[in-house]
C-alpha cells in the first residue's frame, strides 16, 4: 500500500481549529489510510495520541505551536516528530508511541509513560518523567533528554529508563534539577554530569555496570540520529565514568534502612559520652554496674529473699504463757518419741507444773493456741498434769552465791527453784508454817487437790533450797538478810485485805481470812445461812464455793461493776448456785437484822458478809530504799528490779496477777539475778509472736469426733501445728520450682534448710506454703 | 474462752477491688515468677484445702478425700491492692495470670485509711475520649488550594520559643547586606525549636536510665536526626556533667517553688559552654493544680540528693506556691527578671501554669512584660509522679478551651505571633500524639509538651486511665521509670528508651506532615489555623469558635 500523505492545518484562514476538531480530522485521516500525516498545529491539545495503526506505522510530523499533552496515550506504531519545542506533558501516559521533539519539552514530559520512547533534542522542564512505569508485557518506556531536566524529576518513578546526557546544561552544577526521585520505586536514570542531591530515602547513586554501559552505547546512536546530534556520539560514549545512575531501593532494602542511621548505642559511645563524660550524666553518682537487669533475678539482684526463720518467733502458746513454757518443743519431742524429755522440759520453767498448768491456771497458752482457731486447742493442761510424778532435776554446779527469797508462795518458789537450778545457794523465808502461799492457804482444795500441791512441794524440797518456815521478817530481819546475801527476792504476796467502809463493815469478814481459815481447818458454821460476798472477782467465786461447801443456803456475790470473775472459778460458783448481782453499792450492814442494804434501796438477807475486794502487800519490813507506789505495791520494772539494785520483787507484792504470772516473774527475776552475778548480759526471752496467718492450718484436718476418751500425749503432739518451729516436713524443698531449697544435716543431728541464692528468684512460695510459718520473705537489701 | 472469734466482720472481698487477678490453676506450673515480680505483693503463694466426699458403692459409703494444694492467691488487703499493672502477665510463661478491671470496684471508698486520702501517680482517671481526640481536620485541600504531598514536599515543622517582636518593632536596619542594631531596644531571645517538646519531668521523679534515655534521645534528635527537639528538666536540677556540656542548649531548665538543684545550676554557670534553650518557671501543674510537688524520702538517694543539693532521705516538698511572691505582677515580673538576668538576658524565660479559668489574666500580664518569653499552660489531663487523687481527678481545666481563649485574647491584641503559647496535658492520651499536637497548634498553641505519652511509648509505662499501675509515687515502678531503686530501674536500658523516643519523634513528624500537607501548609506551622478544625459537638464548636461538622 502506498504511503498516503496528508496535511492537516490547525488554523484555517486565521481561524484556529479546536482541539476536538483537529483530533477528529487526524483520526479520520488514519481511518482513511493515511500513514504520513503533517500537522501544522496551533496550540491544540493531545496531538498524535490514541491512534491504533493497522499494519503500517503512522508518522505524524508536527510544526507550529504545539499544545499540551502531545502524543498523550500514544500507541505502538505511532511515530511523532515535533519540529520545535513541545509544551507540557508531552508523551503523557505514553502507551508505545515514539515521540521525538526537536527542541525542548516543558513541564511534565513523559508523565506516567508506560511504554514507547521520548527523544528530546533539548532539555526538560519540571516534573519530567514522573510516575513512569514498566508493564512486564512490554519493554519499559524510555525518555532521553539531551541537555538537562528541571526540578522534581522522576518523582514516583515506578519503572522505565531515563537518560539525561548533560550536554550544554543550563546549570552545569545540577543537571537533574532540585530534589529528583522523590518516591521513586523503580526504573533507572542514567545521567552524565553534576547533580545537587536527590531523594536519598528513595534512590541510590551508583556507577554504571558494563551491562549498563553496553546498553547505553547501543541506544545512543539511534537517539542521536533521531535528534540530529550524531556529532556528539564520541563525546557521550567516551567514558562510562562520566555517567552515573540512580536506581530505587528495593522494598527489602528500604525496610532494612528503616530506623536509624546511627544506632543509639553508637551515639552514646561516639557522641553523648564523649561530651558528657564516660558512663553518662549520672556516672559520678552511681556505683552499681551499668548493665540491664531482667525482671526475674537471682542472688543479690532479687527484690526479696527467703529466710528460714526457725524459732525466730514465739508460738502463740509460749508467748501467752508468762513463764514462756515452750509447749511446741514439748510436742516436738513427743513426736520424736521422747516423751520423758518432753515432760521433764517443763521443770526448767516451773516448779509447779501439775499444780499450776494442770489445775489452777486458766491456761493462757490454750486460749491462744493456733489449733484452737481450727477446732480445739492442744490440751496443755493435761500435759502439765502429767508432770506430777517427775523427779526433781539436778541443779547446776554451785556458784558460791547466796540469795535470799522472802516468801514461799508461787513467786518465791519459782525464783528459788530457778536460782537453785542455776547453782546458787538459796535461803527461802516463809512467814507461815508451810510453803505454798495463797495456793496453799486460799485456793479451795476442790479446785486444787491438796495431794498434788504437796507432791510438787516435796519435789521442790529436793533441790536443796534452805527453807525457813514461820519466819516473819521485820525490818531488822530484812537488814540482816540483805547484808548476808548477794541478792534478795521479795515475794511476800498480798495479804493485807483492802478495806471497804460502810456502816456495819466492822462485822464483815475479809475473804482472805475466810479462805485461809477453811484451808487451815477452821470451818465456819454456815448451815442454812445466807452469805453475801462483796466483790465478784475470782476470789469472790472461790469464797462462794467454799461457803456453799460449808453448808450455806444461799450465796450472793455483788459488785459495783460488771464482775471480773471468769473461767473455772466462775463456772464452779455458778454451778453451786451463786447469784451475781451488779451494780450494787453497799450502804450498810445491819448485823441484828441480818440484812445488807444497797444504795438503790434494795437489800439482801445476810447472815455473813464477806468482803472480797482484793489485798495489798504488807511492806512495813522494807527499808526506805525500797519504793512502793501509792497503792502500796512494790515498784519494780519488767525484770523485777526494785529501787534497790540488790533487791528484786515479784508476784502479788508488785501487782495482782494470776499464779502463772507470779511463776513467770520469778523466773525472769532469777535469770536477771543470775546474769548479773555471773557477769553477762541478760537477754530477754521475749520474741515477737508469730501472726496466726502465717500458720497454714489447711494442712490439718478438723478433729471430727472430739477429743473424747483418755488424754494421750502422742495425739496432742500430732495435732500441734508447730507454730514458728520447723517440723521438718520438707514441703518447702518439694515446692521450690527453682530447686533452690535443700535440707542440710548439721553435726549433732540437727538440721537446717538452706537457700541457694544463685537459684532462688525470691518468689515466696516457701513462705507461702510453710505449714509452720518458718520461712519468711525479707527485703534483699 | 472470752469473746467469739470474729471472722468476716469488717472485712471485704475481692469484689470491691479495682482489679481482680484471674489465675488459671490448670495452666500454672507454680514457677513463682508472678509472685516474684508483683510490685505490690498483691498476689502471694498460698495453700488451699480441698475436701470432698464420694460414695461409689451400691449403698451410701462415704469416703472423704482431702487435698492440700498450693495456689497463687490475690490478697484482699487494700494496702496491697492489685493495681492491674500486669507485670505478672508479662513474666508468666504459661498465660496463666492476668489482672482484670472490675467495673464494680469501690476502691476510693476504702483507700483512705488512717485518714490519709489516696495518693498516686499518673493522670486523670478518665478513659473517655477527650476534646483533643474529638477534633478533626476537616479542611482538606485537593483542588481548592495547592495540595501538598507529605511524602513529596519538603516541610519545615518548626516553632519559635521566646518573644517574637514584630518586624517594625525590631531596632534593626539593613546596611551593607547585614542587619545592624540601631538603638539599645531589648531584642528578646528566640529559639527555633520543634513544636513537640518533652515536658518537665524531674530527675527524681524519673529514674536515672529514664531521664538519661530521654536526654540522650533529645541530643540525638538534634545532632543526628536534625530535629530541634527540646526537653524540660523538671524541678530536680540537672547533673553538672550535662550543665557543662554543649548539649545544654537542648534543655529547658525548670525552676519551681522548691528551687531544688538551683544552687548547683548557679555554681555551674561560669562553666557552661552553651546557654540552655529556655527557663521555665513553674507555677502550676495540670495534673495537680494548686498542689505542690513531693518527692518521698525513700526516693532521695545519693544521686537525687547530690543533684538537688539536699541531704539524703528527707521528704522534698515543693510548696504549691512560691514563697516570696504575693501578687501576679510581682510574682511573674520578679521571677522573669531574675531568671533572664542569670543568663544575661540571652535565654527565653516563660512561666508554666496549670490550666485555669484565670489563665487569661496571667497571659495579659505577660503580654505587657517585655521579658516574658511565652506562656506554658498544662491542662487537666497532664501527668504527675505523685499527687492526691482528688487533685488529679477533680482539679484543673481542660487544655483545649483554655489555650483557645488565650490565643483569641492574643489575637484581639494583635499579639498572636508575638507571645508563644505552649500547651500540654493529655497530648497523646489515646496515642494520637501528632493529631493532638496539630489540633492544639491549630487552636492557637505554638508548641505542645508531652510527658505521660513518652513514658508509655518509650518505656512501656503500664499506666492508663483505668488507674492501672499508677505507682509512680511509691518508688515501686515495675518498669523502672519512676523509681530510684536500682533493682527496678536497671530493668530499663537507657539506649532502648532513647531509641524509642527517636522513633516517636520521627514518626510524629511524618504524621504532622500528613496532617499539614492536605491543608496546604508546609513552611509555616498552622498556629491558630482554626478554620481547618471541626468538632462533632455543637456546644464545643461554639465554645472553641470552630466549625461544627457531623
Amino acid at each position: 500500500m502506498p504511503v498516503k500523505k496528508i496535511t492537516i492545518e490547525g488554523n484555517i484562514d486565521g481561524k484556529r481549529l479546536s482541539s476536538r476538531v483537529l483530533e477528529e480530522r487526524i483520526q479520520e485521516a488514519v481511518k482513511d489510510g493515511a500513514s504520513d500525516i503533517f500537522v501544522r498545529a496551533d496550540g491544540q491539545h493531545g496531538i498524535g495520541g490514541r491512534i491504533w495503526p493497522v499494519e503500517k506505522t503512522v508518522r505524524i510530523t508536527v510544526t507550529g505551536p504545539v499544545g499540551q499533552r502531545l502524543g498523550s496515550m500514544g500507541m505502538f506504531g505511532t511515530e511523532i516528530t515535533v519540529k520545535g519545542n513541545a509544551s507540557d506533558d508531552a508523551g503523557w501516559v505514553n502507551c508505545g508511541a515514539k515521540i521525538t521533539v526537536l527542541g525542548d519539552v516543558t513541564n511534565g514530559a513523559h508523565n506516567a509513560a508506560a511504554q514507547g520512547t521520548l527523544f528530546v533534542q533539548g532539555g526538560g522542564g519540571a516534573r519530567c518523567d514522573t510516575m513512569t512505569k514498566h508493564n512486564p508485557r512490554f519493554d519499559p518506556p524510555e525518555s532521553w533528554y539531551f541537555r538537562d531536566v528541571g526540578d522534581s524529576f522522576s518523582e514516583f518513578k515506578a519503572g522505565g529508563i531515563a537518560v539525561v546526557c548533560g550536554v550544554d546544561p543550563r546549570d552545569p552544577e545540577n543537571i537533574l534539577g532540585y530534589r529528583p526521585c522523590v518516591g521513586m520505586v523503580g526504573g533507572t536514570i542514567y545521567f552524565r554530569g553534576q547533580i545537587k542531591g536527590f531523594s536519598e530515602n528513595d534512590v541510590k547513586l551508583l556507577p554504571l555496570t558494563p551491562q549498563d554501559w553496553q546498553w547505553l552505547k547501543e541506544r545512543m546512536m539511534p537517539y542521536l540520529k533521531a535528534i540530529d546530534r550524531t556529532a556528539c556520539y564520541g563525546e557521550l560514549t567516551a567514558s562510562p565514568e562520566a555517567w552515573r545512575k540512580l536506581i530505587a531501593y528495593t522494598p527489602a532494602e528500604k525496610k532494612g534502612r528503616l530506623g536509624l542511621k546511627l544506632s543509639l548505642s553508637d551515639f552514646r559511645n561516639d557522641m553523648w559520652e564523649k561530651e558528657v563524660g564516660a558512663g553518662g550524666i549520672f556516672a559520678e553518682y552511681i556505683t552499681h554496674e551499668r548493665t540491664t537487669l531482667p525482671y526475674i533475678t537471682t542472688g543479690a539482684d532479687r527484690r526479696n529473699r527467703p529466710v528460714w526463720a526457725n524459732e525466730k518467733y514465739s508460738p502463740p502458746c509460749a508467748y501467752a504463757c508468762p513463764t514462756h513454757i515452750p509447749s511446741h518443743k514439748r510436742t516436738a519431742l513427743i513426736r520424736q518419741g521422747h516423751l520423758k524429755e518432753a515432760l521433764e522440759l517443763v521443770l526448767q520453767y516451773s516448779p509447779l507444773p501439775a499444780t499450776v498448768c494442770g489445775q489452777i491456771c486458766p491456761n493462757l497458752c490454750m486460749q491462744s493456741c493456733t489449733r484452737g482457731r481450727l477446732d480445739r486447742p492442744l490440751n496443755i493442761k493435761e500435759l502439765g498434769a502429767l508432770a506430777l510424778n517427775l523427779p526433781a532435776p539436778k541443779p547446776a554446779k554451785k556458784t558460791g552465791y547466796r540469795i535470799a527469797v522472802i516468801g514461799g508462795g508461787p513467786a518465791g518458789l519459782s525464783a528459788a527453784w530457778q536460782l537453785a537450778l542455776k547453782g546458787h545457794s538459796v535461803d527461802l523465808y516463809e512467814a507461815e508454817g508451810r510453803l505454798g502461799g495463797k495456793i496453799e492457804l486460799c485456793i479451795p482444795r476442790q479446785r486444787l487437790p491438796h495431794r498434788i500441791l504437796l507432791k510438787e512441794l516435796s519435789r521442790f524440797k529436793e533441790i536443796g533450797v534452805k527453807t525457813y518456815l514461820g519466819e516473819k521478817i521485820d525490818r531488822k530481819g530484812f537488814e540482816k538478810i540483805y547484808k548476808a546475801h548477794d541478792a534478795v527476792v521479795v515475794a511476800v504476796g498480798a495479804h493485807k485485805p483492802r478495806e471497804l467502809k460502810f456502816t456495819g463493815s466492822e462485822h464483815s469478814v475479809p475473804a482472805i481470812e475466810f479462805l485461809k481459815g477453811i484451808n487451815t481447818g477452821k470451818l465456819p458454821a454456815l448451815k442454812g445461812k445466807d452469805v453475801v460476798v462483796i466483790g465478784a472477782g475470782n476470789v469472790g467465786m472461790d469464797v462462794a464455793v467454799q461457803a456453799f461447801d460449808c453448808g450455806a443456803k444461799s450465796v450472793t456475790a455483788i459488785d459495783i461493776q460488771e464482775p471480773a470473775a471468769f473461767g473455772k472459778e466462775l463456772d464452779d460458783a455458778k454451778e453451786k448456785g451463786t447469784k451475781i448481782l451488779w451494780p450494787r453499792f453497799t450502804e450498810r450492814y445491819d448485823r441484828k437484822a441480818k440484812k445488807i442494804y444497797f444504795k438503790d434501796g434494795s437489800s439482801l438477807n445476810a447472815d455473813l458478809v464477806i468482803v472480797s475486794v482484793g489485798e495489798t502487800p504488807l511492806v512495813d519490813f522494807l527499808p526506805q530504799s525500797m519504793h512502793t507506789d501509792k497503792s502500796g505495791w512494790i515498784a519494780v520494772n519488767g525484770l523485777g528490779q526494785s529501787s534497790d539494785a540488790k533487791v528484786f520483787a515479784i508476784g502479788d507484792a508488785t501487782r495482782p496477777g494470776l499464779v502463772t504470772h507470779a511463776i513467770g516473774q520469778g523466773r525472769v527475776a532469777a535469770s536477771v539475778i543470775h546474769s548479773e552475778l555471773m557477769h553477762y548480759d541478760y537477754v530477754p526471752e521475749g520474741k515477737q509472736v508469730i501472726p496466726y496467718e502465717r500458720i497454714k492450718s489447711e494442712y490439718y484436718d478438723v478433729c471430727r469426733f472430739g477429743s473424747g476418751g483418755k488424754f494421750k500425749p502422742q495425739e496432742e503432739a500430732a495435732i500441734c501445728m508447730s507454730c514458728a518451729t520447723c517440723r521438718d516436713c520438707r514441703m518447702c524443698e518439694a515446692v521450690c520450682y527453682s530447686g533452690a531449697i535443700s535440707r542440710m544435716e548439721k553435726e549433732g543431728g540437727s538440721y537446717e534448710y538452706v537457700v541457694d541464692d544463685d537459684k532462688c528468684i525470691g518468689c515466696g512460695f516457701c513462705a507461702g506454703i510453710c505449714p509452720c510459718g518458718v520461712w519468711e520473705m525479707v527485703e534483699n537489701a | 474462752m472470752g469473746a467469739l472469734n470474729l471472722d468476716f466482720n469488717h472485712s471485704i472481698s475481692l469484689r470491691e477491688f479495682p482489679y481482680i487477678v484471674r489465675w488459671r490453676d490448670d495452666r500454672c506450673k507454680r514457677c513463682g515468677k508472678c509472685t516474684a515480680v508483683c510490685p505490690v505483693k498483691a498476689i502471694e503463694p498460698a495453700v488451699q484445702l480441698q475436701r470432698s466426699v464420694h460414695s461409689a458403692g451400691p449403698v451410701p459409703e462415704p469416703k472423704a478425700e482431702r487435698k492440700v494444694v498450693y495456689v497463687v492467691r490475690q490478697v484482699a488487703d487494700m494496702e496491697r491492692y492489685c493495681t492491674g499493672c500486669g507485670a505478672c502477665t508479662l513474666v508468666c510463661p504459661n498465660e496463666a495470670i492476668e489482672p482484670e478491671f472490675n467495673l464494680q470496684h469501690k476502691f476510693l471508698h476504702y483507700k483512705n485509711r488512717a485518714g490519709e486520702p489516696y495518693k498516686r501517680g499518673g493522670r486523670r482517671n478518665d478513659p473517655l475520649t477527650s476534646t483533643l481526640d474529638r477534633l478533626k481536620f476537616t479542611r482538606i485541600s485537593m483542588l481548592t488550594d495547592p495540595a501538598l504531598d507529605a511524602g513529596r514536599h519538603e516541610f519545615r515543622i518548626r516553632t519559635l520559643l521566646g518573644r517574637n517582636l514584630p518586624a517594625e518593632e525590631l531596632p534593626l536596619v539593613a546596611s551593607g547586606g547585614r542587619l545592624v542594631v540601631t538603638n539599645d531596644t531589648f531584642i528578646p531571645p528566640v529559639r527555633e525549636i520543634y513544636p513537640i517538646m518533652i515536658g518537665s519531668m524531674s530527675i527524681g521523679a524519673l529514674s536515672p536510665p529514664m531521664w538519661e534515655g530521654l536526654a540522650s534521645a533529645v541530643a540525638y534528635l538534634n545532632e543526628v536526626a536534625g530535629m530541634p527537639v527540646v526537653m524540660c528538666s523538671g524541678e530536680g536540677g540537672m547533673p553538672p556533667r550535662l550543665l557543662k556540656s554543649r548539649y545544654l542548649k537542648y534543655f529547658i531548665l525548670q525552676i519551681a517553688s522548691g528551687y531544688f538543684g538551683w544552687d548547683e545550676i548557679i555554681h555551674a554557670l561560669p562553666h557552661m559552654v552553651e546557654d540552655p534553650a529556655a527557663i521555665e518557671i513553674k507555677y502550676g501543674q495540670g495534673a495537680k493544680p494548686g498542689d505542690g510537688g513531693l518527692l518521698m524520702s525513700y526516693k532521695v538517694l545519693k544521686l537525687i540528693a547530690g543533684i538537688r543539693g539536699v541531704p539524703m532521705y528527707v521528704d522534698l516538698a515543693s510548696p504549691p506556691t512560691h514563697q516570696t511572691k504575693y501578687s501576679i505582677e510581682e510574682a511573674v515580673a520578679k521571677m522573669i527578671q531574675s531568671m533572664s538576668m542569670a543568663w544575661g538576658f540571652r535565654v527565653p524565660v516563660f512561666p508554666k501554669i496549670s490550666g485555669t479559668k484565670t489563665a487569661r489574666a496571667v497571659l495579659n500580664n505577660l503580654a505587657r512584660n517585655p521579658y516574658a518569653g511565652g506562656l506554658s499552660i498544662d491542662g487537666e489531663d497532664g501527668g504527675t509522679g505523685a499527687a492526691y487523687n482528688v487533685s488529679m481527678d477533680k482539679m484543673g481545666h481542660p487544655i483545649a478551651s483554655n489555650i483557645r481563649d488565650c490565643y483569641l485574647d492574643l489575637v484581639r491584641q494583635g499579639k498572636q505571633n508575638e507571645l508563644p503559647l505552649i500547651a500540654s496535658g493529655g497530648v497523646g492520651k489515646k496515642g494520637n500524639l501528632a493529631a493532638n499536637a496539630a489540633a492544639l497548634i491549630m487552636l492557637g498553641a505554638s508548641a505542645v509538651s508531652i510527658g505521660k505519652y513518652i513514658m508509655q511509648a518509650a518505656a512501656d509505662c503500664f499506666g492508663d486511665e483505668f488507674n492501672r499501675c499508677n505507682l509512680c509515687n511509691t518508688g515501686r515502678c515495675p518498669r523502672g521509670i519512676t523509681t530510684q531503686d536500682p533493682k527496678l530501674y536497671r530493668r530499663l536500658d537507657p539506649d532502648r528508651v532513647a531509641e524509642r523516643v527517636v522513633d516517636v519523634f520521627k514518626s510524629a513528624d511524618v504524621e504532622l506532615k500528613k496532617i499539614f500537607a492536605p491543608m496546604g501548609r508546609s513552611t509555616e506551622l498552622p498556629i491558630g489555623m482554626s478554620d481547618g478544625l471541626s468538632i462533632d459537638d455543637k456546644a464545643m464548636a461554639e465554645r472553641l469558635e470552630i466549625d461544627y461538622a457531623c
